[in-house]
């Protein structure tokens, strides 16, 4: 069996990866991908631990077999689902505004 | 009659005080669409009904006065209960109700405010006719009808005021009926601040009244009357220190060696007074009377010379009892009115307008009033007005047909008015000339006319009567006693009053009806074009004169509706002396009827000057009266010689003789300049002070800086709103990484607590996974090497003692920080004070 460390080394090189993505790169679509990888990091994260650790002190408390983490990633999956939605929606909404999906160019807020 | 009402529960009240409340109502809200013949009918029925049962009432009551035979008797309707406060040497409570009564005196008021009132109403619907505020004045002038009776019906003094208030707010309305014209509007506005001054006065009077008597209806007020006269010096009104204190410090040079106080009675007559001079335009408010003839006629007939200037007189009757405990205060009335009367009359005897001599002739008839009741003769005070109430009303609706007839010459409104335009208007309105001519006898004191008897009672009065304490035994001496002489000076002041009354009513009478007219020359329609007279003609009397040599339209004599009220006045300014002729004569119907009213009051406090009895009072009469007959004499003679036989020319050259003092009697002593350059300037130049801390500290500072801190920050918070998201979601990250750090690290806090018994706890913070270690006496070896769960420090220290304790809390992620905490306990007090 693959220790946890192995999971959470991935999911933090994700994570980074992602929330750098985020911070540097200027187009929208590209952002949005940059804000799934790191959703999809955490989700990572989320099943190991139900896997290993956290799964022992869960039965402690309610014996029996514990998915918690595994709902708790489809709900992230859900939630990530609506979030592309609406998030393309908007890249839409500004390309046909702006003609442009780079963000430092959406800035009608200055100010 | 009696049977229909009981006394106690005198139901026809809602009668005489509805009627005119639904006309102004009526007359109000619907005057403009129901046209002025329902305003009309509206307006006479309401006072008519009222006037009709003021005469149900009166009749009921005088039935009763029979019954009970010298007892003050009432009718009285208790409508509905006000409020309450609390008053009096016990705190006790004071109803204050929404009560109403008619006596004897309130009686004869109502009839004459109902009765007046309805002549007044007749003339004014052909006086108006031809207003555009036809509805708007006579809803006023019926709201003014129920305001008077409210001051004269209500049973207590805040009923009164509440009256008091109601006929100056109507006051106010119908001076100011012309508002387009400026000056009118100032008018209005003059009165209703001059009287605001006078009801400050009677505000404090019903302070003091429910402090020390613990009442305010005229049946407790004269129960508790008794409690205004204190000997001790603290139940007394302090006046200097104002309320009894003590300056100390740098203020301490205003303290006198003896506080200066007086009697409660005193304060309260002081107060009271102060109202009765603003509303009856005595000196010093008299100012805004004369200013009050910018409103119709027919208001200054009713409201500035038959009615509501009366209320003062009114109230100082009411209130006799309460007046007489300080002869101070009834000395002071006295010489304010002699001083008030003798002061107009010399204003009115050079005026040219012929409202103004009649305004000024009304302050010096009030003041005559005043005098009377200053001295003690309520009844023969009271019997001024009610005849003043005729010839006054009387000459004002005469002079209201003059300038009627003179509108048919000059459409302007102040020459029509000018006496120097008028002249022997007796050829053209007889009716007008001789009910003039009545009303004129009356004033000037023509033996046999109401005016006569009513003045020289007062003459006479002023002159064998002198008020003293009547508790004068009780307050071991400390009473006040007016000097000898100051009935001479005052029956002097009030012959010279008459003297000048007698002259100026006979110039004004001259000069209006008799001579040559001399108003041909002023607006003469052959010197206007034919548009112009056209246009001018409204009232469209006769045919237009085209021949430019002849001198255009006579005046005219006015309609019935303005001659009959004249005729029935100017019968009762001649008759109705009778009532009360007083001279020793047997028949008093007046002083008879007014005598339950004021026999509690004039008891003991009213007596013969210099110690003389009755017998000298009645000796005295006649000497006495040749006073008033002299004065009729020389000022009608006097009169006479000056207009008609030698047709103005000595008054032009005693004008002459004496310009500054003709030019400072036309300028009405220049009085009010006096007051714009005193009290109105102080006003002014405090508003002025006020206007500059507005505009430096609220405008400036609280304002104005306000908002530029504001804008400031917000300028410099502008410049973070980049709109680049990246911008933000980086400070977001740093933000979310300074939030993680400080759940990341431990906080070290105690607070410190007294548990008693020297002992002090301290208790650390908690926090998720804290672990602590202390160590109490900060030598840097902890009591336990390990951390542990114990959060609490019991600390042990004698008074005076300190100690520094050293806390470390470590956390989960095996961080520790670490405080150090003072605890002292202070030293015991020592000093037992």
């Amino acid at each position: 069996m693959i220790p946890v460390e192995h999971y959470v080394l991935l999911s933090s090189l994700l994570f980074v990866i992602g929330s750098v993505g985020f911070l540097v790169r200027r187009n929208v679509l590209v952002t949005l991908m940059s804000i799934e990888v790191m959703l999809n990091a955490a989700n990572l994260a989320l099943v190991a631990f139900n896997r290993s650790r956290l799964r022992h002190a869960v039965e402690q408390a309610a014996p029996g077999p514990s998915h918690t983490g595994q709902v708790f990633a489809f709900f992230v999956i859900a939630a990530e689902a609506a979030e592309v939605a609406v998030g393309l929606a908007i890249v839409l909404s500004l390309y046909r505004l702006r003609r442009t999906v780079r963000s430092d160019e959406a800035d009608l807020l200055k100010n | 009659m009696l049977s229909l009402f009981p006394s106690n529960d005198y139901l026809l009240i809602a009668v005489i005080l509805g009627m005119p409340l639904l006309g102004a109502f009526v007359n109000g809200v619907w005057g403009k669409q129901l046209g002025k013949d329902a305003v009309r009918v509206m307006a006479l029925t309401a006072v008519g009904l009222s006037f009709a049962a003021s005469v149900a009432a009166f009749v009921a009551l005088s039935q009763l006065a029979d019954q009970q035979k010298g007892e003050h008797v009432k009718l009285v309707w208790n409508a509905w209960e006000w409020m309450n406060t609390n008053g009096g040497a016990g705190g006790v409570t004071v109803p204050i109700d929404v009560k109403f009564s008619i006596d004897a005196l309130s009686g004869v008021m109502m009839l004459i405010v109902t009765g007046v009132g309805f002549l007044i109403h007749l003339y004014a619907t052909s006086y108006m006719a031809d207003d555009e505020g036809f509805a708007r004045f006579f809803a006023y002038l019926n709201l003014f009808i129920f305001s008077m009776l409210v001051l004269l019906l209500g049973d207590n003094l805040p009923i009164l005021f509440v009256g008091w208030e109601g006929v100056g707010l109507c006051s106010y309305l119908l001076i100011g009926f012309w508002y387009e014209h400026a000056p009118n509007a100032a008018a209005g506005k003059k009165a209703f601040i001059a009287n605001r001054v006078g009801d400050f006065g009677l505000i404090c009077g019903m302070f003091l009244l429910v402090h020390y008597t613990g009442a305010l209806d005229w049946n407790g007020i004269a129960n508790g009357a008794s409690s205004l006269l204190h000997t001790g010096e603290q139940a007394r009104v302090h006046v200097w220190p104002l309320g009894g204190g003590q300056y100390t410090g740098v203020l301490s040079f205003l303290q006198p060696k003896s506080p200066v106080t007086i009697s409660a009675a005193t304060a309260v007559g002081l107060a009271l007074l102060l109202g009765c001079t603003g509303k009856s335009a005595q000196i010093p408010l008299y100012v805004w009377l004369p200013d009050a003839m910018a409103g119709p006629t027919p208001v200054s007939a009713l409201i500035h010379a038959a009615t509501m200037v009366t209320a003062g007189i009114y109230l100082i009757c009411r209130l006799s009892f309460v007046f007489v405990l300080s002869p101070f205060v009834m000395v002071l009335i006295a010489c304010v009115g002699a001083a008030t009367a003798l002061f107009a009359a010399t204003i009115a005897l050079v005026q040219n307008d012929i409202k103004k001599v009649l305004a000024y002739s009304t302050v010096s008839q009030l003041g005559f009033m005043f005098l009377g009741v200053g001295v003690g003769a309520f009844t023969a005070g009271f019997f001024h007005v009610f005849t003043h109430a005729f010839f006054k009303a009387c000459l004002f609706l005469g002079a209201g047909s003059v300038i009627h007839a003179m509108h048919a010459r000059i459409h302007d409104g102040d020459p029509s008015q000018d006496l120097r335009n008028m002249g022997g208007l007796r050829r053209w309105m007889p009716l007008t000339h001789w009910t003039f001519a009545g009303a004129t006898a009356a004033i000037i004191g023509l033996p046999l006319t109401s005016g006569f008897f009513s003045k020289d009672e007062i003459l006479y009065r002023a002159f064998v009567n002198r008020t003293v304490n009547p508790a004068a035994a009780a307050l071991q001496g400390r009473v006040y006693a007016p000097p000898a002489w100051i009935g001479t000076a005052l029956y002097a002041t009030a012959v010279a009053a008459a003297v000048l009354t007698a002259f100026y009513m006979c110039r004004l009478y001259f000069l209006t009806f008799w001579g040559e007219f001399r108003g041909w020359t002023v607006g003469r329609p052959s010197l206007l074009s034919k548009h112009e007279v056209a246009a001018h003609d409204d009232h469209g009397h006769g045919e237009h004169h085209e021949d430019l040599s002849t001198p255009g339209h006579p005046p005219h004599e006015s309609p019935w509706q303005m001659t009959v009220p004249l005729i029935i006045l100017a019968t009762f300014s001649v008759f109705a002396g009778w009532l009360n002729p007083g001279f020793g004569l047997s028949r008093q119907p007046m002083e008879h009827w007014l005598e339950p009213v004021f026999k509690e009051a004039t008891e003991g406090a009213v007596v013969y000057a210099g110690g003389h009895d009755a017998a000298w009072a009645e000796h005295m009469t006649l000497p006495l009266a040749l006073g008033g007959i002299g004065a009729f004499l020389v000022g009608t003679l006097l009169a006479w010689w000056m207009y008609v036989s030698q047709s103005g020319a000595p008054a032009k050259r005693a004008a002459e003789a004496q310009p500054a003092l003709h030019r400072l009697l036309l300028d009405k002593w220049r009085i009010d300049e006096l007051y714009d350059a005193t009290v109105i300037a102080a006003v002014d130049s405090l508003a002025e002070t006020a206007a500059a801390f507005d505009r430096a500290i609220v405008d400036g500072i609280l304002a104005r800086l306000t908002a530029l801190v504001v804008a400031a920050s917000g300028t410099v918070l502008r410049a973070f709103q980049s709109g680049v998201v990246h911008v933000y979601a980086a400070m977001m990250v740093v933000g979310l990484a300074a939030t993680g750090w400080f759940f990341a690290v431990p906080h070290a806090n105690a607070t410190v607590v007294d548990s008693g018994n020297n002992d002090y706890l301290v208790t650390a913070a908690p926090g998720v996974g804290y672990a602590y270690r202390w160590d109490a006496d900060s030598d840097g070896k902890p009591e336990k090497s390990d951390f542990g769960a114990d959060s609490t420090l019991k600390l042990h220290l004698e008074p005076g003692r300190s100690q520094t304790v050293h806390l470390e809390v470590k956390n989960s992620f095996g961080l520790i920080r670490s405080k150090s905490i003072h605890v002292a306990r202070p030293e015991e007090p020592t000093s037992s004070l």
